[in-house]
This record gives structure tokens, sequence and C-alpha cells, in this order.
């Protein structure tokens, strides 16, 4: 399979070299990037892992992408507007891909690890870079193909093989879209900003437009009108046509298909001009200096005296070590809340990706207020009127879940050996410890604010759903832990190949929140406050079950857990 | 002479069907020094995770303090202190968040960790860098963090594998003093390192392994042959026939197409 798609990148070879890259270097790079994807890290006390267990995941994985291309499949077959639907489908595709590539994957472009090994050697810039570019490339293609596939069948059934035929190439001209404009943007930026900035400044870009990218997901449709999607009349929609996915979607207009909006058959040609403008720009102009920055943004620390702010004081405990005494008993408990408590802050892998989660709730409150084509202040002055707030409370849980998703991981895995070194009775107790740490910085202000806001809007009485839904939400997130992510915090590599199924994957865990509010849902619907009494007993009892189990999880069950 | 402090009968381990220990017998005394050497791959580290609890299978037996590893694992970690070559430490913290975080593990009261990592880094001269991030410490500073974190919990066993890599000279000679002022205190050190010249030294037996089996194991007096043999010398002509002269001689040759 590797194989395949490596030859696959390599057929523009002539392309490659006259942007300057150097063929077989480029081919040697890429070749054991991917024998290292494919080659799990060997972790401390851990074995080799069962090849058949990972088979299973990657079928569950490209199970789950299915599912997902048979949801983007829809317009397809709904819209009759042939070039409509297909930019429904594209924009879907490119959205998902965008967050993909802005989230998990652009560490690839500025990942460090292997200058000591690439820099001293004769390879230029534009190679390192179109390295990286075809790398993530494989990984982007690899998801978007499952993904696309149902729409593809779909082409093919209603329009027939030429439809069909022109699919895959528009399909590689929209990763390749994707691919090179978000990293030029990176690229850009790196040359425009001082190196020890460039960081930082990456880190709040992906924040904010992983955000963005889940708003227009949400929001984009709200701005049809959905109620009668089959006397909808695209001409009332002219900025369609400044679209990326649009101009994608044009193309069919090559086989014959009428374009949605008259004379714009013209815009196919920017689907094909710019992913190879944006390639040519970022590997002629872009890439060159592109080491010399890179290391630079790693030297930077070194030398200078970066004393970490608050740990300044010298005397008496520090905060999080009070917090960490006051919800922990044991020892270990309180290492596990004290280093998830400091490396979640510190770790820029981890804040990029957790913190656009806190964004998805103001948006998808958003959502809500505008799905009724009603005027902003009337919509808002009759929220309370429906119990949508367990929505928002349920909601809180993605939080915690991406926060449990990153906790394991670090590219500091190997310094795990302490664990295995000093006198720890059992792990469970330290993955507790982190689990509260995540739990009270990150998820309790936040549940409060939220409470708070519900509170305003809903009333007093809404009291008792914010105590069920945070017993029912920590419920649900203990039992995700206990049964996923038994692992000492910080232990594990982080992968390339598990990159974009991670998210593929919260998309569907998102749905889990909501089935588990159903109960709490009906007992508010039919006014039944004792019910949610017995609800929250349930709960507690349950929550207090699963966090004995977790706690006392002990080596041998976790070396258990590692093997599946 | 007391009894052994460290007991090793028969151990033996295999990966796969590689054989890295095979059928190890080795007692250990009080206060003493032992220099743990062997080639490349002969299987030193190995013996040090057992030792340090980290690899828990292996056959054979092997006794601290006269109780078995395997069913006390957990005392015998707490009395055992490991400092391991490479710098492997989660360096997002500050050498003082590390060593509490460590000292927890170990079950230390706040002010002694505090107290005991003030005193340690200030004598490793590191005490301004006490709230930096490690990130940004060399690979030498970060040495001394781990060496600090090792001993923070007063271990009555030390075991230290590859202890001095990336010191400055200046901290190989405390490090060096340390060892023996460690031993004055009566605690037992396991010292595994490629430094020939520092083992013989301060080393009061050596030990020698290769291909998983002990080779040598004495006094250096007692290992030399003639009295101008070095330690180092001793060492190739055990493990590799002392042929060293003509392998180098082919490396230079290899790179030219030559012979």
């Amino acid at each position: 399979m590797n194989k395949l798609f490596l030859n696959m990148v390599m057929l523009p070879s002539a392309l490659w070299r006259s942007l300057g890259a150097d063929i077989g270097q480029l081919r040697a790079i890429l070749n054991v990037r991917l024998i290292l994807d494919d080659r799990k890290p060997v972790g401390i006390g851990r074995g080799q892992k069962q090849k058949k267990d990972r088979k299973y995941t990657s079928l569950f994985n490209i199970f789950i992408s299915l599912v997902m291309g048979g949801v983007y499949m829809l317009p397809l077959i709904i819209v009759t507007d042939r070039v409509f639907s297909l930019t429904i489908f594209f924009t879907l595709l490119l959205a998902v891909m965008t967050l993909m590539l802005i989230t998990d994957f652009s560490n690839v472009l500025f990942d460090a690890r292997d200058k000591y090994i690439l820099f001293p050697r004769p390879v230029n810039d534009r190679t390192l870079v179109l390295a990286r570019m075809l790398h993530v490339f494989i990984y982007l293609f690899r998801i978007v193909l499952p993904m696309s596939l149902p729409g593809w069948v779909a082409l093919g059934y209603f329009d027939g093989w030429r439809s069909a035929l022109l699919f895959p190439f528009i399909l590689i001209l929209m990763v390749c879209f994707a691919l090179f404009l978000v990293n030029s943007i990176y690229l850009l930026v790196l040359n425009l900003v001082k190196a020890e900035k460039f960081k930082d400044i990456i880190n709040y870009f992906q924040i904010v437009a992983s955000a963005v990218f889940f708003a227009s997901v949400y929001l984009l449709p709200r701005l049809f009108d959905n109620e009668h999607p089959h006397d909808f009349d695209i001409l009332n929609y002219q900025w369609v046509r400044f679209i990326p996915s649009y101009w994608l979607a044009v193309c069919w207009s090559w086989i014959g298909f009428p374009t949605s909006l008259a004379g714009t058959a013209y815009l196919s040609v920017l689907a094909v001009i710019l992913p190879l403008v944006c390639v040519y720009v970022l590997v002629r102009w872009l890439a060159p200096a592109f080491s010399q920055k890179i290391s630079g943004i790693d030297a930077v620390d070194v030398g200078e005296h970066r004393i970490v702010g608050i740990e300044k004081r010298k005397t008496g405990n520090r905060f999080y070590q009070k917090i960490a005494y006051t919800f922990n008993r044991s020892d270990d408990a309180r290492a596990g809340f004290m280093i998830a408590w400091l490396q979640t802050s510190r770790s820029r892998s981890f804040r990029m990706r957790v913190f656009p989660t806190f964004a998805y709730i103001p948006v998808y409150f958003f959502y809500m207020l505008t799905q009724n084509h009603t005027s902003f202040a009337y919509a808002f002055n009759h929220l309370s009127y429906q119990p949508r707030h367990l929505l928002l409370l349920y909601m809180s849980s993605f939080v915690m879940i991406s926060a449990l998703n990153y906790l394991t991981m670090s590219d500091q895995y190997k310094a795990a050996w302490i664990y295995y070194a000093t006198p720890v009775e059992k792990p469970g107790r330290i993955m507790i410890g982190a689990f509260k740490a995540i739990w009270v910085k990150y998820f309790l202000p936040f549940f409060i604010i939220l409470s708070v806001f519900i509170l305003y809007v809903w009333g007093v009485s809404a009291i008792m759903d914010i105590i069920l839904a945070m017993v029912n939400v920590t419920l649900f997130v203990s039992c995700m832990a206990r049964i996923s992510y038994r692992h000492l915090p910080f232990s594990i590599a982080e992968q390339m190949k598990q990159g974009g199924n991670r998210i593929v994957k919260s998309f569907i865990v998102m749905i889990i929140p909501s089935a588990l509010g159903l109960g709490h849902y009906m007992a508010l619907r039919f006014h039944l406050l004792w019910l949610e009494f017995i609800f929250l007993a349930l709960s507690s009892i349950l929550l207090w079950l699963v966090w004995d189990s977790y706690s006392n999880t002990s080596w041998e069950n976790m070396m258990k857990g590692e093997a599946e | 002479m007391s009894s052994p402090i460290i007991t090793i009968r028969h151990l033996s381990k295999q990966y796969g069907d590689k054989t890295v220990l095979n059928d190890i017998s080795l007692d250990i005394y009080p206060g003493q020094i032992i220099g743990y050497i062997g080639p490349n791959g002969a299987g030193k580290s190995t013996t040090v995770k057992i030792l340090t609890g980290i690899i828990q299978e292996y056959t054979g037996e092997v006794d601290v303090f006269g109780k078995s590893l395997r069913d006390n694992i957990l005392e015998v970690k707490s009395k055992v202190g490991y400092i391991p070559e490479l710098a492997e430490l989660y360096d997002l913290l500050t050498p003082r968040e590390y060593l509490s975080f460590v000292g927890k593990l170990y079950h230390l009261q706040d002010d002694i960790i505090e107290e005991r990592s003030r005193k340690m880094l200030d004598s490793f001269s590191l005490l301004n860098n006490i709230d930096q991030r490690m990130d940004s410490l060399s690979k030498g500073m970060k040495q001394k963090v781990l060496i600090t974190a090792g001993l923070l919990h007063n271990p009555t066993i030390v075991i230290m594998d590859e202890p001095l890599s990336g010191l400055d000279a200046n901290a190989v000679i405390l490090v060096k003093e340390l060892l023996q002022a460690l031993k004055q205190e009566g605690k037992t050190i396991f010292y595994c390192s490629h430094m020939m010249d520092v083992v013989e030294k301060v080393s009061d037996r050596i030990v020698l392994i290769n291909n998983g089996r002990i080779i040598a194991d004495g006094t250096i007096e007692e290992l030399r042959q003639s009295s101008a043999d070095s330690l180092e010398q001793i060492f190739s002509r055990l493990t590799s026939g002392g042929d060293q002269v003509q392998k180098a001689d082919d490396l230079a040759a290899a790179m030219n197409d030559r012979g």
C-alpha cells in the first residue's frame, strides 16, 4: 500500500524536479518516513502490538469514514443541480480536511525531530519542504478516499462513467489545494515573523481557524433555505462563485453538465491552476531558508533564562500543589495530578488540540439561535421555553473527551520510565490524579461559566439539571477513560498514522453524550423532578464505582489494555 | 564479610529468540562500588532494567535486601535510586516541578523534597535554574537534574547507567567524589559505563559481561595479568581479541574501496 502511494506522489517527478527538488532524495526521505509510520515505537515495559488487533482498528476507521462519506453523499442524491450538489459535497470534504490539516497534521511541517538526521546532509530546503508536504498528502488522501467513496459510487450510478472518471482527478486537486494553501500560509508566517514568535502565532491561528471551520460546517447550511430544498434557486446565491468548492464543482461543465450560475465555466480553470500556483509559490519562494528557520524555532530557548511565571515565588506551596492536595488523597494521585496540570499548560500540541473544542459550544449555541429563521432577539427571548440548555450542558463533555485523548500522548513518552522505576503500587492512582487535573483545570471552570449563563437564561429551576448533567458528563467521560485510556499520562508516542482518524472518531463519540442525556431530557420534558433525583442517585453511585475501578487499575490491567 | 545486599542467581532474559542475559549469577555486598562493564549490546542495560524493576519478566532469581525482587518490587524500588543514561525526562517542567513530581512518587513530604532539591541543585551550581524550563537546559544540566532525582529519596542502592554522559569536566570530578561520599555512607553503587578510566578509578570490583555472560569478575588488580595492563586493554583483550588496530585499518580501507 505504501509503495503504491509513494509511486503515486512521485508520478509528477518532472514537476518536482523543475521546482528544485532532488528526486532521489525526495523518494528516499518519503520512503523512510512511511516505513517509520508503520512501526510503532516500543514503549517502556510494553510489548509489540498484535497485528490482528491493529487490523481491526483500521477496518473500524475505514467503516467510520464510509459512514461519514454516506452523509456527504446525500446532497448528490437530493439536489438535482449537479454542479451545485457537488459544491456542497466538496465544501463538506474540504472543511473536514482543512480541520485535519490545521489540528492534526500541521506539526509535520515544523517537526524538528529529524533535524539531526537530515539537516547536516546535503539536502536542499525545497526537497525538505516537498517531502513533508507529500508525506501529509499521502495521509490526507488515505482518509479522504474512503470518505469520498460513497459519493463516487453515487456519481457513477446517476451520471455514468464520464462523471465517475472525472471525480478522482478533481479529488486530487482538492487535496492539493487544501494542503498547499494551508501550508503556504504557514510558511508565509514563518518568513514574516521572528522564529520565537512563530509557534505561538501558529497556535492561535490554529485555534481560531478550527473554530471557524466548525462554525462554517454548522452555520453555512443555515444560509440556505433548507425547508424547501427542491425549489431552491441558486441565482439568489451569487456569492457561491467565490467559493473554491464551486470552482472544483464547475469542472463538471467539461463533460456537459450546466453550470449553476451562467457563464461561470471559466472558474474551473482556477481549480486546476490554483493548486499549481500554490505549490510553485510554496516550493520556489517560501521554502528556501526553511531549515534555517525551523532550527531557529528550536534554538530559541537555549541559553535564555526563561523563568516560569507563577513558579517564581519561593516560599509555600504553589497553587496547583494546593489543589492537588485538596482533590487527591494518595501521593501517586497527587503526582499524576501535578504532572498533568503542568504539562498540559506548557505543551503546545495539547493546547492546540484541546482549546478549539471550547469554541464548539458557543458556535453550537449560535447555531441554535439561527435555526428557526427568526430574529436574533426573538430567538434569544424564547430560548427558555425549550429545554435546549441540556444540549449545551452535555456538549461540555467534548472538552473532556479531547483532553483525555491527548493526555496520554507525548513526544517525550520515553520519560515515562520514571513511573516504572519508582514504587508505584497501582498506576491507576496516577491515572485518576491526571484525570482529576484535567477535570478541575479544563472542565470545571468552563462548566461553571456555562452554568451561570444557563441560570441567567433558564432561571434557578435549571439548577437540578446542571447538577445532574455534571454528574452524567463526568460519568460518561470516566467510563471512556476507564475503557479506552488506561495509560499513564504522557507515556505514549504520537503517531502520524492515527492522525485525522482521531477527528473522525471524535465526531462519532460526540453523539454518545446526547444519548446519555435522553433520560434526563425525558424527565425534564414530563416534569418528573423525582425521576431526576433517582437518576442523580444512580449516576453518582455508578460514578463512584467507575472511579474506584479506574483508580485500582493494576500494572497487569494496564499492560493488558495496551496489548489490545 | 556481611551478607550480600543483591543476590542474582541464574538470571536469564530473552527477547523472542534472542538471549540477552544468559545465566548470570552475582553477589553484591553493601558499601561496594561495582563497575559493570561490557561491549555494546552485552546486556548491561537489561541487567539494570531488571534490577530497577522496569523489566519484570525474566527467569532466575534476584534477591535484594535478602528478599525476592519479584515479590517485593515496591519495597525494593523505594530503596533503589536509578540514574539513567540519556536525559529522558519531561523537559517542559522546571527542575523544581520535576523533582517535586518524582518525590511524590517516592512518597516524600513536600518540605523534604524542597529542601533536598535546593541543596543538591546548589551543589551542582544549578540553583539559579531551579525555575527554568528544562527544554532550555543543556544536556549536561538535565543529567544533573536526573542525578538529583535519582538520589532524592536517599536510596540504599544507587544504580547508575552511564551517569556522566554530557557532563563537563568539573561535574565529572564532582560525581566521582560523590560516589566516594555515598560509599562512605554505606551505600551500594552499581555503576555501568563505557568510560574505562573512570570505572578503573572508582570501582571496588569490576564485573565484565559479554554476550549476556559474566566473563570476568574481581578487583582491578585481580583482572590484571601483568601490572602494565589498563582496564581498557583488559576489556579489549577479553571482548574482542584485541585486534582493534587491524579493524581500524579495515574501516579506513572500506571507505576508499580498497582491499
